[in-house]
């Protein structure tokens, strides 16, 4: 290859050097060296000199860890000046003129090195202490609500927020240096107005610094990003507990308020709704619905006024919430005094939504006397485990009696300290805090996955090489068969950091089903199975839409009113059944609804109505499989509405897609007055798989092991060729169709003698035939890859594996092999 | 910080100067940006894909990703060659409309790398037929004409509706 390609390529490596950093220098170096040699033969010294200086640098670099990552950037900034100046010398040559002329680029300096080290040095020594220093500091404020010695606990919180002030300020970061002065600002304000701990202010500065310093250990230069709304919900705070008598002011920003008239009407509603729903409960004590329906109006509030930042209104609906929350969870039951409070809370929140017209707001003490008397009801819910707890007074006198010292919560001052309070009180956002997790960027997850997918390969390699195998050494042998333990434990593990189980998804589908069954008045009860099934995260996130999609049709369109169920002899309330569990190799979700099915002669009619089916075509000429396909086809029932078919297929194609996507399937299984049930068939994605290595002619294929149900030798007298429906085979007693891997795949090469190859029976959705293969070439377990196509979808295949001998043979899709068989008479026809 | 290099890529379809590898197929000399240009590999063993066309010469193992490899001439209609020394796999990345691909093409060899000037480039010619939609434009050298390809729509269409060529 000529110089020019050498050029060529080492554009190409600078590339992947900007991508992969040093792990590309190696081949970098190599692209040098070849680019210096035959500059050298051509006689452009030059040229050569520069490549030989440039790669000696990076080598050198490169042989460094830490020194490399410090430079990166300057050495892709040089390598990218070569590539443009052996270039340029290209160019001179082809025209002719002088290479001398051309000016060479500077060598590689690597100017302030050392200056770069011991900052980033200085930076980690920081990042270590300060790491140590966030953790204690929240860890304390979640502990401050049990504290006995409050007082002293949050000298130690400000003390701590002043030696990370001090420390940001050394290394000049200038944003965190202001956060923590505004955070010890604030802390100053609430003691000197004996205003409680701003607890949430100070997790959320506490969580926005881990993230900071988390960066830092990346990268010793990282920016604090926007500190702005943590100042402003601290600088709130303050100005807040300076008020003292002030009405609670409540402003929403400019760019907001056009949202605001929204938000008060939408906000009166929900207060409306609450307080119907108290006032209920106070009349039939117990009812677990209006609790949750108060809870959830509360909720709404919080988030919106949340986004609207209007603080002192989260706060209060917060604490309205909790109280609520702890009586949901049946940690406490629910008194007339409790309803009360609630009631208060929403009347005060209805005061501040006044304000925001213009009125005057609640007074800022009477506001924190309220979210006091909240908390402390709220207390007491968590008290009540604790048989060794004083006996909790009635929650009014509590209030009363603490309420001069402000700044620790009531009812706490006087119990035991709880094991782990829960003074974070958004139990629902915040992981708990017992077990220790890290977070880590889905990239670097599936890089170590893709590595350790690697390594298996690279590990079977070993033990496959027949070096390797002619070796009679017994402690080698055991020392491989261990390398091959921990590797398959590592994979393993790697594996099952990516594994997430489906609850919380279902947990989202409960609400929905709540939520749509309210709107269409309908009484829907919602079991759920196998929540503790899982999944690999990428495809949890992707069924969340297809999931919702066909539940609110389910609910919609599937389950009937109370008065039709009752005259069809069905309970009046409907049942939505969502369960998820392991099949063949798959992971399967069931969406399944006692409703009234579909109607098929209506599918088809419609079908022909839209040209869909050629007209004439009856219930009678499909299988009831096809009929249901027709509503995954696009826009089938957008048009006009045919009462209860209408909508059913809604976003059903979407459903498809998503689930396409992700190589699964869609089935549905209907009985007209019984109910539906969709399938959605979802492979284990990006997982490895156990897989027989089978080989037609020269090619290998993989079959996913879990298809396989066994294999066998044929004998001739058992197989038949049946007109117009192929070849079978009788096995154990049963006739299964056989169909030839060669002829399916168009292969040039293979036997065609069924006789002397191998029959292997595969199952796929309840469909079972044998595969004509030529012969087992044994098992193995496979990282099944992409295949790198625009969009993956290659009927008959899953994806490829990368062999021991390094190239790639085919994962073979069972049920869409099938598929095509049964397809082929057709078109034959 | 480190100021913008020399070789950045530039955006999509960006006027045509810059530097080209060239390569051939049959009689005629192709030329592909070499900021699309990852590596150059030699021929390897490809496995072939099922019930793709014939274009398709299957996928290879790219240091453990798996990318597909196209044969250049049968995807222009020529006739198919038996690879020889100088057959070769350029590995180009494209950005299609579902992300970015990285595709092999199989050239009969590859020969250079070219500074092409924009006043150097004509537009394809009216009269091309449907493979003028592949090409960025034509290239006027000393003595010669280099096709410039436009990899995206050479390569973007690697989708079930070329792949899947029915049943």
């Amino acid at each position: 290859m000529s110089i020019a390609v050498g050029i060529a390529r080492l554009g190409g490596l600078l590339e992947r050097l900007r991508h992969e950093g040093r792990t590309a220098a190696g081949d970098l170096l190599h692209g040098l060296r070849d680019v210096e040699q035959r500059a050298r033969a051509a006689g452009w010294e030059p040229l050569a000199r520069s490549c030989r200086i440039g790669g000696e640098t990076i080598a050198a670099l490169a042989a460094a860890d830490a020194e490399y990552d410090l430079h990166a950037a300057e050495v892709a900034e040089h390598v990218a000046q070569l590539v443009d100046f052996a270039a340029r010398c290209l160019q001179a040559i082809d025209s002719g003129t002088d290479v001398a002329g051309i000016v060479p680029p500077p060598a590689l300096t690597l100017r302030d090195a050392e200056e770069r080290r011991q900052y980033a040095e200085t930076v980690a020594m920081f990042v270590a202490n300060a790491i140590a220093t966030v953790g204690e500091l929240e860890e304390e404020t979640l502990a401050l609500a049990a504290s006995a010695t409050p007082a002293d606990a949050i000298a130690g919180i400000r003390r701590a927020v002043h030696t990370l002030k001090a420390e940001f300020g050394v290394l000049d970061m200038t944003g965190a240096q202001t956060l923590c002065h505004q955070a010890e600002t604030t802390i100053d304000a609430c003691v000197e107005h004996g205003q409680p701990f701003p607890v949430e202010a100070m997790l959320q500065c506490a969580d926005l610094l881990e993230r900071f310093l988390e960066r830092l250990t990346l990268d010793p230069y990282a920016e604090v990003g926007d500190v702005e709304p943590q100042l402003r919900a601290l600088r709130a705070v303050a100005a807040n507990a300076a008020a003292g008598d002030q009405p609670v002011v409540l402003m929403v920003g400019g760019e907001f308020a056009d949202s605001v008239t929204e938000f008060v009407s939408e906000a009166r509603g929900h207060l409306a709704d609450a307080e119907a729903a108290m006032v209920a409960l106070a009349n039939e004590p117990g009812d677990g619905e209006n609790v949750n329906l108060t809870f959830r109006a509360f909720h709404t509030i919080k988030g919106v006024a949340g986004f609207l930042d209007l603080a002192p209104m989260v706060e209060l609906a917060h604490s309205a919430e909790t109280l609520l929350d702890g009586c949901r969870s049946q940690r406490l039951a629910f008194t007339a005094d409790d309803i009360d409070l609630v009631l208060a809370a929403g009347d005060m929140i209805g005061q501040m939504i006044q304000s925001l017209e213009g009125r005057p707001g609640p007074r800022h003490r009477d506001w924190r006397r309220t979210i006091e008397r909240l908390q402390a009801a709220a207390a007491r819910a968590d008290a009540r485990p604790v048989p060794a707890a004083a006996p909790a007074a009635p929650e009014s006198h509590e209030a009363r009696a603490t309420h001069g010292s402000p700044a620790t919560p009531p009812a706490r001052a006087v119990l035991q300290p709880q094991p782990r309070p829960d003074a974070s009180p958004d139990g629902d956002t915040r992981p708990a805090r017992g077990e220790r997790t890290v977070k880590v960027s889905t990239t670097r997850l599936d890089l170590l996955v893709d590595m350790v997918g690697e390594l298996v390969i690279a590990q079977a390699m070993v033990l496959q090489d027949p070096a390797i195998r002619r070796l009679d050494n017994q402690s080698l042998a055991r020392n491989i068969g261990q390398v091959g333990k921990i590797t398959r434990d590592l994979q393993e593990a790697a594996m099952s950091l990516r594994m997430v189980t489906v609850k919380a998804t279902f947990q989202k589908m409960a609400r929905l089903v709540r939520d749509v069954a309210g709107k269409a008045g309908k009484r829907v009860a919602l079991v759920l199975h196998g929540e503790d099934t899982e999944l690999d995260r990428n495809v949890v996130e992707q069924i969340a839409d297809p999931l919702v999609h066909m539940i609110r049709n389910a609910i919609d369109h599937g389950i009937e009113g109370a008065d039709e169920r009752r005259a069809a002899g069905k309970p009046a309330e409907g049942r939505l059944t969502l369960s998820a569990y392991h099949q063949g190799g798959s992971i399967v979700i069931e969406i399944e609804d006692d409703g009234r099915g579909l109607d098929r002669a209506r599918i088809v009619d419609k079908a022909v109505d839209k040209g869909l089916l050629p007209g004439g075509t009856g219930v009678g000429d499909l299988s009831p499989q096809q009929i249901h396909d027709l509503i995954f086809v696009p826009g089938f029932s957008t048009a006009e509405q045919i009462t209860d078919l209408s909508g059913r297929g809604v976003g059903m194609d979407v459903v498809r897609r998503n689930i396409e996507s992700l190589r699964g399937r869609v089935e549905i299984d209907s009985e007209l007055g019984a109910g539906t049930t969709f399938r959605l068939r979802l492979p284990l994605t990006l997982a490895i798989i156990d897989g027989m290595v089978v080989r037609v002619g020269s090619e290998r294929y993989v079959l996913p092991t879990l298809a396989i149900e066994h294999s066998f030798r044929p004998v001739a007298a058992d197989l038949h060729h049946l007109v117009d429906r192929g070849e079978c085979v009788r096995v154990r007693g049963a006739v299964l169709p056989v169909h030839r891997l060669k002829e399916l795949f168009a292969q040039g090469d293979g036997l065609d003698d069924v006789a002397a190859g191998i029959l292997v029976v595969v199952e796929a959705d309840g469909r079972r035939c044998c595969l004509f293969v030529d012969e087992i070439l044994g098992q193995q377990q496979v990282v099944i890859k992409s295949l790198g196509l625009a969009r993956e979808r290659v009927v008959g295949l899953s994806g490829g594996a990368i062999m021991t001998d390094g190239r790639v043979a085919l994962i073979l899709d069972v049920g869409t092999l099938i598929d095509c068989a049964v397809a082929r008479p057709e078109h034959v026809r | 910080m480190s100021s913008p290099a020399a070789g950045r890529p530039p955006t999509d379809h960006a006027p045509a100067s810059g530097k080209y590898l060239s390569f051939r197929l049959s009689k005629e000399e192709y030329g592909v940006s070499i900021l699309r240009v990852r590596e150059i590999i030699g021929m390897v063993a490809v496995t072939p894909l099922p019930r793709t066309p014939s274009h398709v010469r299957g996928v290879i193992n790219l240091r453990g990703r798996i990318i597909p490899v196209i044969d250049l001439r049968l995807r222009f209609g020529m006739a198919a060659a038996t690879a020889t020394n100088e057959t070769c796999i350029v590995v180009v990345d494209g950005a299609g409309p579902d992300g970015s691909f990285r595709v092999g093409c199989v050239v009969d060899s590859v020969s250079e790398v070219l500074t092409i000037a924009t006043e150097q480039v004509e537009p394809t010619p009216r009269c091309a037929n449907a493979g003028g939609d592949y090409l960025a434009g034509l290239a006027k050298l000393k003595d010669r004409v280099l096709i410039l390809l436009d990899v995206e729509r050479v390569l973007g269409d690697l989708d079930p509706a070329t792949l899947v060529q029915g049943t």
